[in-house]
């Protein structure tokens, strides 16, 4: 077809085949896009590629108020079961596309002998949506690949799958949705949001449930330099080298000393959740190592500025530190309130816990691990 | 030797638009395909990009870990560990990323910007020699006569970044035929459609612009390299900044973005 003829023809239609892909490939691209639906006054659908330079977090719905965890799914260290939590994330993600782009989850609960119907129930759903994932899973290999499949569909999930192990990779969320043509970006950014929520729900506790919170997540009256400014942790009080311990398996990303955050580990979870461990008297692990979920990586201690012992906990959503608060379940029992008054002598009187409902993705000027 | 059966009224009618259409779309090909060299390179740009972001977070990490325990020493610089906390730093790893990815895709396109051909006016038979300082031959004997730093390095960035794009096309182009067309084919043949196709882009690609990125490149080292009769030494090191910034990110088209095989498997 293409001889020297039609060769032109053929250099046109390649042509237009690379503008194509770099207007979905490429962040100046995106920009093109962004800019062509400012000028038209039409939904950009840039912002999935755009957001991750920006920093991720304007994407990414975050709930309001902390889970109302049914009493058989208590576990010790406040986690929530590994299947229930990605059901939770799941569902919370899923919840936020338009009813029109949910039919997918239905007809996979469908596909694997479940009532699809259940899903929209929001006692139910979550659940009946964990047990859809833990089936898709079981066909797929990866969470991620059933995270897929419920926002975008099993045929696009299990493509993707086939394509990412064509690659020679492993089931990584970000390798499978490259693989998808553009139409899937929106779906494919709440399955990301399904991934992350699902980690923060499956975070243990660092330190005991009944160690007293003496300052908690938000604008506070700083206990040292006496000035208002965010606190984008919460202060666990604790005695002086208390087993601190990882709240999920991960990578170690960071564990240096400084005059402000002291001894301080950072453990990236992965699914763009990363946790902080703040004013430790010891490390015990070095960057790069990988840690499991429960194991004693610090002591905590009163290094940096800090008046007192206590542990510094701090938690990050896409890189916009959240309230652990938010991410520990309620149950029946248990009691998460802020302590009144500083246990560690250091934080003054705490600000109260923010389960009312908050603005959908805060933005503080995030000063992390300070 | 048998001769072929000549053509029939169909096939002449098709080639005929085929002719056509080409002729109608060379007026526009001083448009056309310098957009889409610049277009191959940024998608291969950017798929290196993506290999490398991970690794510049860590760097940055490492970076500001250090920076924090030198300030944290002096009570005067304590306050400076403050300057960058944790959504700053990842911030400040995708700017750098974003930065390096964007003066990347600036250095390659520009000159496949200044990409013209000898005659494209001249539409049923199409002369593609661009115009510049020669073909390849030429341009490679005075890569050997006068080897510069633009003259090695450049074309071969260009060529590794058009291959990763070329992939990126080709992968494009494989969900969006398989996908689609599973329905109504079938698996087996939406997959076999999608798969060729793929292959079929990813060729097309390289066929109609990879070549022409590569020489477009090799002519603007050579015109660089030469340009003002520099000396032997300081031509070597022309365009070294520029070729430093361009080079990983081509390893790193070549160690991650161009998985060739997997369109066969």
């Amino acid at each position: 077809m293409f001889k020297k003829h039609g060769r032109g023809l053929l250099d046109f239609l390649v042509a237009i085949l690379c503008l194509w892909v770099a207007a979905y490939h490429t962040p100046a691209g995106a920009l093109a896009r962004r800019f062509g639906a400012w000028a038209l006054d039409v939904k950009s659908s840039a912002r999935p590629l755009l957001s991750y330079y920006e920093g991720g977090g304007d994407d990414l719905f975050m709930p309001t108020t902390p889970l109302q965890l049914p009493p058989q799914l208590a576990q010790l260290h406040g986690a929530v079961p590994d299947g229930a939590a990605l059901g939770y994330g799941a569902y919370t993600a899923w919840t936020q596309l338009p009813a029109a782009e949910r039919a997918p989850a239905r007809d996979l609960a469908i596909r694997y002998g479940q009532d699809g119907s259940r899903l929209d129930d929001p006692d139910q759903g979550p659940q009946a949506l964990a047990k859809v994932l833990k089936a898709a899973k079981a066909d797929l290999g990866t969470d991620d690949a059933a995270m897929l499949a419920v926002m975008c569909g099993y045929e696009p999930a299990r493509y993707a799958r086939d394509r990412a192990q064509a690659e020679g990779g492993s089931g990584e969320l970000g390798l499978l949705v490259r693989q998808l043509p553009p139409e899937f970006e929106g779906r494919a950014l709440r399955a990301a949001n399904g991934l992350t929520l699902a980690t923060a729900y499956g975070l243990s506790w660092p330190v005991s449930e009944s160690a007293p919170i003496t300052s908690g997540f938000g604008m506070r009256d700083h206990p040292i330099l006496g000035v208002q400014k965010m606190h984008t942790g919460i202060d666990i009080s604790v005695p002086m080298g208390t087993a601190v311990h990882a709240a999920a398996a991960g990578t170690v990303r960071r564990a240096s000393e400084d005059a402000v955050n002291g001894k301080v580990l950072v453990i990236d979870h992965g699914r763009g959740v990363t946790t902080a461990y703040c004013h430790a008297s010891e490390l015990l692990l070095a960057p790069g190592a990988r840690v499991e979920r429960g194991m004693v990586i610090a002591r905590s201690g009163s290094t940096g500025r800090s008046t007192g012992p206590h542990l510094h906990y701090q938690m990050a959503l896409a890189d916009t530190p959240v309230d652990p608060l938010r991410f520990r379940p309620i149950r029946p029992g248990s009691s998460s309130e802020i302590a009144s008054g500083a246990a560690d002598g250091r934080d003054g009187p705490p600000p109260p816990r923010p389960a009312a409902p908050r603005q959908r993705n805060p933005k503080p000027a995030p000063e992390a691990l300070r | 030797m048998p001769r072929s059966a000549p053509p029939s009224p169909a096939q002449r009618q098709f080639e005929g638009l085929v002719t056509e259409v080409s002729r109608k779309l060379s007026g526009f090909r001083w448009v056309f395909m310098p957009l889409g060299l610049v277009a191959l390179i940024a998608v291969g740009v950017h798929a290196a990009a993506d290999v490398v972001d991970d690794r510049i977070l860590w760097l940055v990490d490492h970076a500001d870990a250090l920076f924090d325990s030198l300030a944290g020493r002096f009570q005067a610089t304590a306050p400076w560990v403050e300057l960058v906390g944790l959504a700053q730093r990842v911030k400040i790893a995708r700017s750098v990323a974003l930065a390096w990815e964007l003066a990347a895709d600036v250095i390659l396109c520009w000159p496949a910007l200044g990409y013209r051909e000898r005659d494209a006016r001249k539409p049923v038979v199409f002369e593609t020699s661009i115009t510049s300082t020669g073909g390849f031959r030429q341009l490679l004997r005075r890569l050997r006569a006068r080897p510069t730093t633009m003259r090695i390095f450049r074309p071969v960035a260009v060529a590794l970044i058009a291959l990763a794009g070329g992939c990126a096309v080709a992968r494009m182009v494989q969900g969006a035929v398989y996908l689609p067309t599973r329905g109504f084919l079938g698996d087996g043949p939406a997959g076999f459609l999608g798969r060729v196709l793929a292959l079929v882009s990813m060729a097309a690609v390289l066929y109609a612009l990879g070549w022409r990125a590569v020489l477009r490149t090799l002519q603007d080292a050579d015109t660089m390299s030469d340009d003002g009769a520099p000396s032997r030494a300081e031509a070597l090191w022309r365009g070294l900044p520029a070729t430093v910034v361009v080079i990983p990110l081509a390893f790193a088209a070549l160690a991650g973005a161009t998985p060739l095989l997997s369109f066969f498997r």
